[in-house]
C-alpha cells in the first residue's frame, strides 16, 4: 500500500509520496513518481488501485491542461480541486469505478495563499492544513496535530515531514525505501531531495 | 461497516419563538480515524433557509452542489427565492429520484417561512434518505448521534423559547449528544435564524 | 434436506436470551441515592405486562436494578438475596453496599462463560453514610459513579444526566463552581424528567416508573415523608429510610 503525505505551511505546500510500485509481495520498482504536476502551481499525489491510479491520474492531467490551452490561464486549486472531486464522485456510480485517493496541493496566485484538498476514492473532499493517506497516516496525523505551524518556512515544514517519515520507518512493517517530495509555492513546482 | 456510519457527523433542528436553530458537529472521519475537525454539513439554501446534510461524506458535497443548482434554476424560472415548504419537496424529490440507489444522506432543514400577512413562520423539517419527509414541530434530528440528540433534545426542549434561550438549548442538545457519540464531535457550529437576521457561532466543545 | 441419515450435515441452535427492554437509571446525592426503571417488559413489539418491577430492596441500604433479559434478571436478583439472607445468618447483620457490589462482581463473574445477560445498577448508602451507585457490565466489571443509565434508553438518558448531574459543557458563573451533588428535590426531577422523555422516544420504555429513594440515617428525607402517594418501606424510623414513588408512564 502507498503512502503519501502533504502539508501546508507559510506560502507552499509540500507533498511527499512514496517511490515503490508492488504488486502482490514483490516491489516492480523503487523509482516510480506517484505526484503528478497538473499545471504551474498545481501538485497532486494520488495512490490506490494500481492501474486505476495512473488512468485516472493522466485522465486529470490532461483535461487540466486543455483548460489551461482553451482559456490560457489555469484553473485554480480551489475549482481545480472540486472539479477532481466531481469526477471522481460520478466515477464511485458508473459501473467500474476509480479506486483512486489523492491529495491536491496547490498555490494560489490571485489571493497569495496556499491550498490543500485530501480527497479519497468516494469523492470526499475536505480542505485541510495537512494530511496523509495509506498506512502512514494512522503513524502521521497525530505527529503533524503537534507539530504542523501553518507559519513555518519551507525548512521548517520539511523538519517536519522529515519527522512523519521517520515515524513511518521507524513503525511500520513494510517501509518504502524512497520517497519523492515536491513543493509548491508563489514560483511555482519544485522537487527536493529528502 | 455502515455507509450511514463511515464518516460520522450529526445535525438538530428546534424551532423557537419566531426563530429556528439548526446546528451540526464538525468532524470528518473514515470510521475510527479523524480526518478533519472543520468540515461543514450546513449550507444555506437562501438568505433564511438552513440545509443540514449528516450521512456520506461525498454526497454532502455532491448533494450540496446539485441544490445550489436546483435553487438557482428555480430562481432564474420563478423570479423569487423558493419558500422553506416547498424546499423541503426539491430535497424529498431529490432523494426520491435515487430510490433504489440512494444519496447517503438524511437532510435537516431549518427556515423562516413567509405568511400572507407578511409575517415569518419557524419552519424545520428532515427526510430519511429517500426522501419521506418530516415536518415536525419541536425539533428534528439526524445522524450517528440521533439517538442521543433526541434524549437530550426531548429533556432540554420547549415550547416558545426567545433567540438566545433557543441557541443554548440547541448548542447544548448538541455538544452532550455527541460528547456520548464517537463518530461525532471535534468541534460545533450553530446557526441562529431570526427575521431580521442571522448569527452563525463556532464553538468549541470536547476535542476528542 | 435432513432425512434423520447422516448423509447430510446437519445444525440444530437454540438461543437461551432475549431482550426484554425497559430501561434503569441511579443517581447518588451527597447522603441518599435514587435508583428508578421503568416497570415495562416487552419482547420485540409485544408487551408482556405493563408491571414488571426492575428495581428490587436488597437490604435496609440497598436496592438494585436490574435491566436486559427479564427471566435471567430476575433469578440474579434471587441468588444475591440469597446471598445476603447467608450473610445475615453468619454475621448478623447486612452486609455493607461496598461488599454487595463486590459479590455481585464474583456472581456475574462466575457466569463468564454462559453470563446473565443483564445490566446491574446498586444504588444505596455506603457504611460513611454517602450516597452512591455501582454500575455493572453482564460479566462483572464495575465502577462507582454518581450517576448511570443503563438499558434500551441509554443512549437517550446518559448525555442529558451528563449535562444536568455533572454540568457537562457548561461553564459555572465566574467566582462559582457547580455543586458536586444536587438537593433530592431536584434530583427526583430530573429522573422523572429523563423517563417521561425516554418513554416519548423509546417504544420500549412506558407504562409506570417506580423510584426507590434511600436516605441515611438521620438526614432530612428533604420534605419526601410529606410527599404525596410516597410508599415508607424503612425497616426503622430511626435507622436509613426507604421510600418508594410510584407514577404512571405513557402507555402508548
Amino acid at each position: 500500500m502507498d503512502i503519501s503525505f502533504a502539508l501546508t505551511g507559510k506560502g507552499y505546500v509540500i507533498v511527499a509520496a512514496d517511490t515503490t510500485a508492488a504488486r502482490s509481495i514483490v516491489k516492480m520498482k523503487v523509482d516510480e513518481d506517484k505526484i503528478k504536476v497538473l499545471s504551474p502551481h498545481l501538485l497532486m499525489a494520488y495512490s490506490g488501485e494500481p492501474g486505476d491510479t495512473v488512468q485516472f491520474a493522466e485522465y486529470i492531467e490532461r483535461n487540466i491542461r486543455l483548460y489551461h490551452i482553451r482559456n490560457t490561464y489555469a484553473l485554480r486549486p480551489p475549482s481545480a480541486a472540486s472539479w477532481i472531486r466531481r469526477s471522481l464522485a460520478d466515477s464511485l456510480r458508473s459501473r467500474r469505478p476509480y479506486a483512486v485517493n489523492l491529495l491536491v496541493g496547490g498555490y494560489d496566485t490571485s489571493t497569495h495563499t496556499p491550498h490543500l484538498y485530501w480527497i479519497d476514492y468516494l469523492g470526499t473532499m475536505s480542505e485541510v492544513p495537512f494530511a496523509a493517506h495509506g498506512y502512514g497516516a494512522y503513524f502521521a496525523l497525530s505527529l503533524l496535530d503537534r507539530y504542523h505551524d501553518p507559519e513555518a518556512s519551507v525548512e521548517e515544514g520539511l523538519a517536519t515531514l522529515r519527522r512523519c517519515l521517520d515515524e513511518v520507518a521507524k513503525r511500520l512493517v513494510v517501509t518504502p525505501e524512497k520517497y519523492k517530495v515536491k513543493i509548491v509555492d508563489k514560483d511555482g513546482v519544485r522537487e527536493v531531495e529528502i | 461497516m455502515s455507509i450511514m456510519e463511515y464518516n460520522g457527523g450529526s445535525v438538530i433542528a428546534m424551532v423557537g419563538k419566531e426563530c429556528v436553530a439548526i446546528a451540526s458537529d464538525l468532524r470528518l472521519g473514515n470510521q475510527a480515524l479523524g480526518i478533519s475537525s472543520n468540515f461543514q454539513k450546513i449550507f444555506p439554501m437562501t438568505d433564511r433557509i438552513y440545509l443540514g446534510l449528516p450521512g456520506l461524506a461525498t454526497d454532502v458535497t455532491t448533494l450540496r452542489d446539485t441544490f445550489r443548482y436546483r435553487l438557482n434554476m428555480y430562481k432564474i424560472k420563478e423570479e423569487r427565492e423558493i419558500e422553506p415548504e416547498t424546499f423541503a419537496h426539491l430535497v424529498s424529490s431529490t432523494l426520491y429520484e435515487r430510490r433504489f440507489g440512494p444519496w447517503f444522506i438524511e437532510p435537516v432543514m431549518a427556515g423562516l417561512e413567509k405568511t400572507p400577512s407578511g409575517a415569518y413562520k419557524p419552519f424545520i423539517a428532515a427526510t430519511d434518505l429517500i426522501g419521506c419527509i418530516n415536518f415536525a414541530k419541536d425539533f428534528v434530528v439526524a445522524g450517528t448521534a440521533s439517538s442521543k440528540l433526541f434524549g437530550v433534545a426531548e429533556g432540554l426542549w420547549e415550547p416558545d423559547l426567545e433567540p438566545e434561550d433557543l441557541f443554548e438549548t440547541c448548542a447544548q442538545t448538541l455538544l452532550n449528544a455527541v460528547d456520548r457519540d464517537a463518530y461525532s464531535g471535534w468541534g460545533a457550529e450553530v446557526y441562529l435564524i431570526t427575521k431580521d437576521k442571522v448569527i452563525k457561532r463556532t464553538l468549541k466543545g470536547r476535542m476528542d | 434436506m435432513p432425512d434423520g441419515s447422516f448423509a447430510h450435515s446437519q445444525q440444530r441452535s437454540f438461543n437461551p436470551y432475549t431482550d426484554n427492554g425497559g430501561t434503569i437509571l441511579a443517581i447518588a446525592g451527597a447522603d441518599f441515592t435514587v435508583i428508578a426503571g421503568d416497570t415495562r417488559q416487552s419482547e420485540g413489539y409485544s408487551i408482556q405486562t405493563r408491571y414488571a418491577p426492575k428495581v428490587f430492596r436488597l437490604t435496609d441500604r440497598a436496592v438494585l436494578a436490574v435491566n436486559g433479559f427479564a427471566a435471567d434478571g430476575n433469578m440474579f436478583v434471587k441468588k444475591v438475596k440469597q446471598r445476603l439472607e447467608w450473610y445475615r445468618h453468619a454475621h448478623a447483620k447486612d452486609m455493607p453496599l461496598r461488599a454487595i457490589a463486590r459479590l455481585i462482581q464474583t456472581m456475574l463473574y462466575a457466569q463468564r462463560f454462559f453470563p446473565y445477560y443483564v445490566y446491574n445498577i446498586l444504588g444505596g448508602i455506603e457504611e460513611d453514610g454517602t450516597g452512591a451507585v455501582y454500575s455493572f457490565d453482564p460479566v462483572g466489571s464495575y465502577e462507582r459513579e454518581a450517576c448511570r443509565a443503563a438499558g434500551a434508553a441509554q443512549s437517550l438518558v446518559q448525555p442529558f444526566l451528563d449535562n444536568q448531574i455533572y454540568f457537562k459543557n457548561q461553564t459555572a458563573a465566574p467566582g462559582q463552581s457547580h455543586p458536586t451533588h444536587l438537593p433530592l428535590p431536584d434530583v427526583l426531577a430530573i429522573v422523572i424528567d429523563s423517563f417521561t422523555s425516554a418513554t416519548e422516544r423509546h417504544i420500549e420504555v412506558g407504562d409506570g416508573l417506580e423510584i426507590y429513594v434511600v436516605v441515611a440515617k438521620g438526614r432530612s428525607p428533604q420534605g419526601l415523608d410529606t410527599m404525596r402517594g410516597v410508599q415508607e418501606m424503612s425497616a426503622r424510623p430511626d435507622g436509613d429510610r426507604m421510600f418508594v414513588i410510584r407514577r404512571d408512564l405513557k402507555k402508548d
